[in-house]
């Protein structure tokens, strides 16, 4: 039996099926996580980002059109909120990270990483919400120009600048991070 | 991967075009390879630092919170036979078309309909027509002009036809 497209997903969703708006969330909450956790760097919020991008998606299940692919569409959502929760109010740096699985990592490998990953977020947080979403989408998604222009609704060309000013921005962090790794 | 395969990727990967399965490969093989990610460096210093970091995985659970939130909405998606922005949408540009022909039609018919049934002109009183002239073409009653005395149509001629025009 052929496995269900996303879009087919979707049209089912149209007619009220949550299983099958179950099965979206399944395949694609990696994704919806994610962006909201490195824009955010709560796990928490993180998580409430992302339920809430599920729920949009679900209500307005009426209207989708698949102009684009279903993932391109959650990227847009999910980049929504994150700069409106940005704009509503400030993000929180959390000190204590959530636990990364690794394999069987040395003790000082272990504080190596968190310490990185702390580093890391930090940097992120210091960037303008636009910048830290370019660098999201790009970096830790790995989506195309064409696709950050969908999800970000600007330009390609305007996503390319703010990637290249976000490289800018980061480059002291990143002579920092390297000269300690050393 | 292997490292050829890796190495051939890297720029694909800078770019954002590698598929998602893809992508997670090459960033776990950069994770455990310091030559290939030396590689990475050379090209962007930024995400040879970026790809090391891990991000944690998905709480667990979240999906069924999600579809509980789903469940618990006070207006929930409901179930749509047929929607006509969802038919329009869905449509090709010949189906556009012939809708539009059909409602300009309709509404054409309409207006012609609606044209036809006004009143023609202002109706001349049957008092002053009957008692200027004649009674059967005042009332239009002419077709009745032949009707036998006694009968019902008859009376009724009689009774217009009568001197004050009202029957009595």
């Amino acid at each position: 039996m052929q496995t269900p497209s996303d879009e087919d997903l979707m049209l089912r969703v149209c007619d009220g099926d949550l299983n099958a708006f179950g099965q979206l969330v399944l395949r694609h909450q990696s994704e919806a996580w994610r962006v909201a956790y490195r824009f955010t760097g709560d796990a928490t919020e993180a998580e409430d980002l992302a339920q809430q991008a599920f729920l949009r998606v679900l209500d307005a299940a009426p209207r989708y059109s698949p102009t684009a692919a279903f993932r391109t569409y959650l990227y847009q959502v999910v980049t929504r909120l994150c700069l409106d929760y940005h704009r509503k109010k400030r993000p929180v740096l959390t000190e204590a990270l959530p636990e990364c699985v690794a394999d069987t990592p040395t003790p000082g490998e272990e504080a190596d990483a968190r310490e990185r990953d702390q580093f890391i977020q930090n940097a992120l947080a210091a960037l303008p919400a636009d910048y830290r979403v370019a660098v999201v989408l790009r970096y830790f998604e790995g989506l195309s120009a064409a696709e950050m222009a969908v999800a970000m609704g600007r330009s390609v060309k305007a996503v390319e600048r703010l990637l290249s000013r976000a490289r800018e921005a980061l480059a002291p962090s990143l002579e920092l991070f390297r000269g300690k790794m050393r | 991967m292997d490292c050829q395969t890796a190495q051939t990727n890297l720029s694909a990967y800078l770019r954002g075009d590698l598929p998602p399965e893809q992508r997670s490969a090459l960033a776990a093989h950069l994770r455990g390879c310091r030559a290939c990610l030396a590689s990475l460096a050379a090209l962007d210093p930024l995400a040879s630092v970026l790809v090391q970091s891990e991000t944690p995985p998905v709480p667990p659970g979240f999906e069924a919170r999600v579809l509980a939130a789903a469940r618990g909405r006070r207006s929930p998606v409901l179930p749509v036979d047929w929607s006509p922005l969802r038919w329009w949408r869905l449509a090709s540009g010949p189906m556009h078309a012939a809708a539009a022909a059909m409602l300009a039609v309709g509404l054409g018919v309409g207006l012609a309909i609606g044209w036809g049934a006004r009143p023609a002109a202002p109706q001349v009183s049957t008092s002053s027509a009957a008692a200027g002239g004649d009674p059967l073409a005042a009332y239009k009653l002419d077709y009745l002009s032949d009707a036998p005395d006694g009968s019902l149509a008859g009376t009724y001629l009689a009774l217009l036809t009568s001197p004050n025009g009202e029957g009595q």
